[in-house]
Parts: C-alpha cells; sequence; structure tokens
C-alpha cells in the first residue's frame, strides 16, 4: 500500500515538475519530517523517528541538490555554521542558492535545530551524491565525516538515523570499489555501538560487515564475528532477515544444512513482502533451494510458480528436476548451461556438491523399481565411470541408509530389501516436533498479545453487571417458580 | 645493516641446502628455525604497514620453504603454522606482490590436509575463499586434485582415489597420501560390512586394495571378520536385525508435557 502511494506521489511530482515554479513537495516532506525527528528528541519517543526513517526509500528517489539547498536555506538560520557545512556538500549552481537566499531573507530566522536533523539532512545528502557516478567520491567523504560526527555526539535519540547512516557509510564504499576499505573504520564503529547499547547502529553494523566478509567470501571472518558478537534481539525484522540471511550463508558452506536452511528460512519468512523487495526474496530462495536439495528434499512445485521467483529461478528449477530423476548427465548438462548464473550468484560449488545427492536419488529410484539389478547396468543407467565405482557406491549407500539391500559379489548385482516399515519411534519424534511447534506457537501468540491499559476495569464493571443481572434473573426464576408453584398449588 | 646482512646469506644458504639433491632435511630445520628469529627481530614474520618489497618477497620464500619442509619432514603442525604464516602474504599482500609459484602447490598441500584430517567443513570454507572462479579451480592442477579427491570421496568412488595416488601433481601430495589410503579403506569396510554376506577373499583384497594375503589377514582381525580359510572367504558378523525398543521414558514425558501445555491453554 505505502509502496503504492509513494508511486502515485512520485508520478504527481513528475506531472508537477513539467509546469515551472510550484513548490515541489520533497520540500515540504523532508520539512515535516525534520519537524517530526524535532518531536521524537523533544518527547524521548523513537516512535517518530522511524516513521521518518520509513520514508526515507521513497524520499531520496525525490530529491535533488536544489530541494535540498532549499531545505536547509528554510530550516538554519542565516548565519549558523552548520548551514554553511551542509551546502557546502552540495554541488549546483550558485544562482539557484541566491535566488533562495533572498526568498529566505523574509522569513523570520528559525532556531538552531538538534543535531539528529542535521544528521539526517546529511543522510539525504549521501544518497543523492550516490545517485550520480561523479559524485561517489563526495559521498565517501561526507559520509566518513557524518559517521565520526555521530560518535562525537553520542546522543541515544539518534541511534535509530545513525544505524542509516552506517549503511550509507557501507554503501558509499561499496559503490567507490573498495569495500574492504570499509570494513575497518565499521568495526571501530560497531565496537563503539555495542559499548553504549546503541543496538539498533550495532545490527545495521554487523550485517554491514558479514556482507562485506561474505563478498570476499571470508566465511572464516564471517563465522568468527558472528561467534564473538551478539546479534541484539530487539533489532528491527528488515536487519533481522538479513542477518539470518548471511548467517544461511556460512553455514551452508560449512555444511550445516540443517543450520542453514534453518536461517534461510527465517530470513524468508522476516523478509518484507516479495513485491516490495524482490531482489531480497530470490537471493535468499536461490540459497533456500540449493540447501532444500543438498539436504535431500525436493522443493515445493509451487515455489517456481511465484510470480517474483518464476523467471529468476529458471536455473534452479532444473538442476532440481535433474536431481529429482537422479540422472547425472543431465545434471552435468544443466549445470554446465547455466554455469555463468551459478557463478554469479555465488551457488555454483554448493550446486557441484549436489553430484553426489543425484546418484544416491539414481540409486534410490533403482532399489524402488528393481528386485534384483546387475552392477553393470546400475553402472550403465546411472552414467558411472565402471563397474567397480558402481559397487563403492552402492556399497556406501547401503552402509549410509539411502536404500536397503546387499550385494551379491560372486554374480554381481544387487538385491533390494524391501521398504522399510514407515511406523516406528521416529514417528513420534517428527510428531512430537511438530506439537513442540504447535504449542510454542500458540504460546508466543499469547505472550504477543496486547491489551488496552485499564481495558480489564471495562471488563470488570462488564462482569459485575453480567453478575448483578444474573442474580436478578435467579431471583427471578426463583419468584417465578415460586409463581409457578403457587399457580400449581392452585390449580 | 648486519642482521639483514646475516639473514641474507643464511636464506641463500637455506636455498642451497633446500634444492640439494637429496635434501637436507636436519640442516634446513636448523636454518629455518634461525631464519626465522630473523624474521622476527626484522619485523617481517607477520609484516604490517608498508615494508620493503624485497624484504616481503625474501620473508616470504622463506615460509614457503619452511611449508614444504614440514611437509618433508612429516611434521604437520609445523605445516599448518607455516600456513597461517602465509596466509598474510597470499591474501594482505596480494595486490603489491607478485604471485608466487609456490603459492597453489601450499594452497593445495592445506586443502589435503584438511581432507586427511576428515575437516570437511574447513575443506570447503578455505575452497570458497581461494581468489579462483570455478573454471581456473579445474584447470588448476594443484587445487584440482583435493577438490576431486574430495568429491570422489563424497560419491562413494574409491577406485579412483585409489588411482589418483599416482597422480599427484607435486612430490610432497604423496606424503598425504597413505594417510588417506588408511582412511579409504576403514571407509571400504565398513560398506563392506554393511553390504555383504560374505566375500571371497581374493575378491576382498582387491576391493580394499591389499597387494597380498597376509596384510588383508591383519586387517580383517582388527576389524573382526571371521575369515573361513578352507573356503577362503570373509563373512561378515550381521549385527542382525537391531531389536526396535519402544522408547517409554521419552514418550511418557512428552505425553505429559502435552497434558500441561494443554492444561495451560484451557
Amino acid at each position: 500500500m505505502k509502496n503504492k502511494d509513494g508511486k502515485k506521489d512520485e508520478e504527481k511530482k513528475t506531472e508537477e515538475s513539467k509546469t515551472p515554479p510550484p513548490p515541489p513537495t520533497p520540500l515540504a516532506e523532508i520539512k515535516s519530517n525534520i519537524a517530526l525527528i524535532d518531536r521524537a528528541v523533544s518527547t524521548l519517543e523513537p516512535r517518530f523517528t522511524h516513521r521518518v526513517l520509513r520514508s526515507l526509500t521513497a524520499l531520496r528517489r525525490r530529491t535533488d541538490a536544489v530541494v535540498l539547498r532549499n531545505a536547509i536555506d528554510e530550516i538554519y538560520p542565516k548565519d549558523s555554521t552548520t548551514r554553511k557545512s551542509l551546502l557546502s556538500w552540495l554541488p549546483g549552481s550558485s544562482d539557484s542558492g541566491s535566488s533562495m537566499d533572498i526568498d529566505s531573507s523574509g522569513k523570520s530566522t528559525p532556531q538552531e535545530p538538534v543535531p539528529e536533523v542535521e544528521v539526517y539532512i546529511r543522510l539525504v545528502i549521501i544518497y543523492t551524491l550516490l545517485s550520480s557516478s561523479e559524485s561517489y567520491g563526495k559521498a565517501l567523504q561526507l559520509a566518513k565525516e557524518t559517521g565520526e560526527r555521530i560518535l562525537a555526539l553520542n546522543r541515544r535519540s539518534m541511534d535509530p538515523i545513525a544505524a542509516k547512516v552506517w549503511y550509507a557509510v557501507d554503501r558509499a564504499y561499496e559503490l567507490g570499489g573498495e569495500l574492504a576499505d570499509a570494513r575497518p573504520l565499521l568495526l571501530s564503529a560497531q565496537r563503539t555501538a555495542s559499548l553504549r547499547h546503541d543496538d539498533e547502529s550495532q545490527a545495521a553494523l554487523i550485517n554491514c560487515l558479514l556482507r562485506s566478509y561474505i563478498n570476499y567470501s571470508l566465511f572464516d571472518q564471517a563465522d568468527k564475528l558472528v561467534s564473538k558478537t551478539t546479534f541484539p534481539t530487539s533489532a528491527s525484522n528488515p536487519q533481522y532477515a538479513r542477518y539470518h540471511y548471511y548467517l544461511g550463508r556460512i553455514r551452508v558452506v560449512q555444511l550445516n544444512y540443517s543450520e542453514a536452511h534453518r536461517n534461510l528460512q527465517q530470513a524468508i519468512r522476516r523478509a518484507p513482502q516479495p513485491r516490495t523487495a524482490p531482489g531480497f526474496y530470490q537471493a535468499v530462495h536461490k540459497f533456500f533451494i540449493v540447501v532444500e536439495l543438498l539436504m535431500g528434499d525436493i522443493p515445493d512445485r509451487s515455489l517456481f510458480r511465484h510470480p517474483v521467483l518464476e523467471k529468476a529461478l529458471t536455473a534452479y528449477f532444473d538442476i532440481v528436476k535433474a536431481v529429482r530423476t537422479g540422472s547425472l548427465s543431465q545434471f552435468q548438462a544443466t549445470l554446465s548451461k547455466h554455469s555463468a548464473q551459478f557463478t554469479a550468484d555465488k551457488t555454483y560449488t554448493l550446486i557441484l556438491r549436489l553430484r553426489q545427492n543425484v546418484i544416491k536419488t539414481g540409486i534410490r529410484r533403482l532399489s524402488l523399481s528393481y528386485s534384483r539389478i546387475s552392477l553393470r547396468d546400475i553402472c550403465h543407467k546411472l552414467h558411472l565411470d565402471s563397474e567397480e565405482d558402481a559397487e563403492y557406491i552402492v556399497g556406501k549407500a547401503i552402509r549410509d541408509g539411502v536404500i536397503e539391500g546387499r550385494i551379491v559379489h560372486e554374480s554381481g548385482w544387487m538385491e533390494c530389501a524391501g521398504q522399510k516399515r514407515g511406523y516406528g519411534p521416529e514417528v513420534s519424534d517428527v510428531f512430537g516436533r511438530r506439537i513442540a511447534f504447535c504449542l510454542d506457537l500458540h504460546n508466543q501468540s499469547v505472550k504477543a498479545m496486547r491489551y488496552p491499559l485499564n481495558a480489564h476495569r471495562k471488563e470488570l464493571a462488564a462482569a459485575e453487571g453480567a453478575r448483578e443481572r444474573e442474580k436478578e434473573l435467579a431471583k427471578e426464576i426463583q419468584e417465578g417458580e415460586l409463581d409457578d408453584e403457587d399457580l400449581g398449588g392452585d390449580f | 645493516m648486519p642482521p639483514q646482512q646475516s639473514l641474507r646469506t643464511l636464506y641463500t644458504e637455506l636455498i642451497r641446502s633446500f634444492t640439494a639433491q637429496p635434501c637436507d632435511i636436519n640442516k634446513c630445520g636448523a636454518l629455518l628455525s634461525q631464519l626465522k628469529i630473523g624474521l622476527i627481530e626484522a619485523g617481517l614474520l607477520l609484516p604490517q604497514g608498508e615494508p620493503n618489497l624485497n624484504d616481503l618477497l625474501v620473508a616470504r620464500d622463506i615460509l614457503e620453504i619452511g611449508a614444504f619442509w614440514s611437509i618433508r619432514a612429516r611434521d604437520v603442525p609445523s605445516f599448518d603454522r607455516y600456513f597461517s604464516q602465509l596466509q598474510t602474504f597470499y591474501t594482505d599482500y596480494g595486490s603489491v606482490l607478485p604471485p608466487s609459484k609456490r603459492e597453489y602447490p601450499i594452497r593445495g598441500l592445506n586443502l589435503i590436509r584438511l581432507l586427511t584430517q576428515n575437516r570437511i567443513a574447513e575443506f570447503h570454507t578455505t575452497l570458497e575463499s581461494l581468489p579462483l572462479s570455478a573454471d581456473a579451480i579445474a584447470e588448476n592442477p594443484f587445487i584440482s586434485h583435493p577438490v576431486n579427491l574430495e568429491r570422489w570421496l563424497m560419491e562413494g568412488s574409491y577406485s579412483k582415489v585409489w588411482n589418483a595416488r599416482e597422480e599427484a601433481p607435486a612430490e610432497e601430495y604423496k606424503f598425504f597420501v597413505d594417510s588417506l589410503m588408511g582412511t579409504i579403506r576403514n571407509e571400504i569396510a565398513s560398506c563392506g560390512e554393511a553390504a555383504y554376506e560374505s566375500l571371497p577373499l581374493k575378491d576382498a583384497a582387491t576391493l580394499l586394495f591389499f597387494p597380498n594375503r597376509s596384510d588383508l589377514l591383519r586387517f580383517a582381525d582388527e576389524r573382526g571378520w571371521q575369515v573361513n580359510l578352507t573356503s577362503g572367504t570373509i563373512s561378515f558378523t550381521k549385527k542382525g536385525e537391531e531389536k526396535v525398543e519402544i522408547p517409554k521414558q521419552k514418550l511418557i514425558s512428552a505425553s505429559l508435557a502435552y497434558a500441561r501445555e494443554l492444561e495451560q491453554i484451557v
């Protein structure tokens, strides 16, 4: 909904910009945002700041240097040093600036606003600078300076904005092509944030660092960072989604598939709506599918029909088909066909690990359909290199419990025993797990319920009333009964 | 500078004794420990900042020789130490220094080491962090060798692993082959126990890559197999159908937990 509104505004804005002078809406928005921040600081309510930051994505697409210049002119008193330093970051023609000066000079000079406002404006400026590739250097410089300023100011009411700024710092480094250089700065900022119990910045910083490590495939360091830090529990959902996604990626490299599966699932659940953030949704699903395959599961067919995922996941769909049929040749063909995409998604090495799963599936299919099959045929059907290999592979499959059966070496065939009965202690385990999940869900939702203040008084009053009425009713009935009896007696 | 000077002479001596045929392990070891002290004094063992490029090259060379020497001296923990020291040179100074021709052999050796110690998770983490694309890995003999070994081990294509032992891209790789073969034999044996009821002695020897009968008999003895010498077969003790026991304790506690939770809901 919100996104739609934003788009509408945008359309409106483009229409408006065609007809010359009317005041642009972004300016008004910035001003109202600043009023909100001011209120947040004076009432110590971070809620207002969050509201401001929610609109940041939509706002930053519509702002430009001129809008910002106007905003700064109107917000800051004329002789303020902050105003000068902020204006110095803005590129743009000087004549527009001077005309604005004339405009604003008519108004009464406003009060110097709180530092949060300054940081917020800096944040918007960074994003404006980041929108064109020429000003990356400048954006990076400003981002660094803003970071230092936040550290120096040390105000708790600034935390939500600071978190956004740190992300912008990371982004500025990345667009400047030197993501690795951001690490020392981010690491020290992370230490400071954790010392100051600045949960929001901490969450954002941990994610930035993980992203930087994983981008350079430094899974060792990323794992160490995860084990040495505690992700703040009060972090917002999007930050959590990111954190789970990175954790999932680390775990899958370490072959800890069940953990990876859990994390990626969490990431999917916590992620914003697929249409709002399709990129994240697709990236998580890519890894999710590979992890499911590695665990020996086949992902749901419906996943590949999802409108957001359908196109992005075609290559993965082919891989799933190959694994499902257990055909090594089809798997190899698919792998080489889509290798460019897998390399770009950084799933190539993970998919290479799937080879053994393909073989296992193939053997399981054979064991289901034949009661006795020669090793030569297995070798032929699974496209293995030699009978000798087939014997070892089947032996391993039997030991790992993939199939039930045995090899008769003298005659060179595999005999398959009947399927295991599908009932045993493991069934009760699964049942127990599901019940535990349901009960946990119930308990969590009970805990998450919110009760309006003093509502219970009303209820008490209502209960009192009900009791009164009940009493009356009972009395009436009693009387009525008596009446009846009397009547009866009379009869 | 006198300390640098003495480092130089030691260094040239090390290279000479390392490249000599046959290489003098003891002498190299003595030289290496002297050199390491020298490197620490010069601040080059774990370089920081921007030291002289040539010094770095020499330090890297010394550590690389040290890594190879540890393999030749069959000292795996020492190899581990040298490798972690080399990491600094390969990653942090990778953009400054010209690439070393020994880098990939050493990285490959490290991978094999992880494989033989069955540290598969670390194996994959290290593999992911290699600055190589997927195609480059396939083309690099030093890296593709351990990668293939791992794949075959996971699939169960043990004969391929066995055949690959002669294709080691460098002399030092063969050191790990023996311990790898031990791992494989145990794997095959445990597979065999599950998959066969009985096996002729001759076939068992080929399956387990034993060149002669006495080795096989010793191995069979270790694993507790029943060898029937008259008919020439090994029969594996079937663990029998394990009796499925009902986990009473667990079921009771689960039921109690359900009851408690239901009580709370109602």
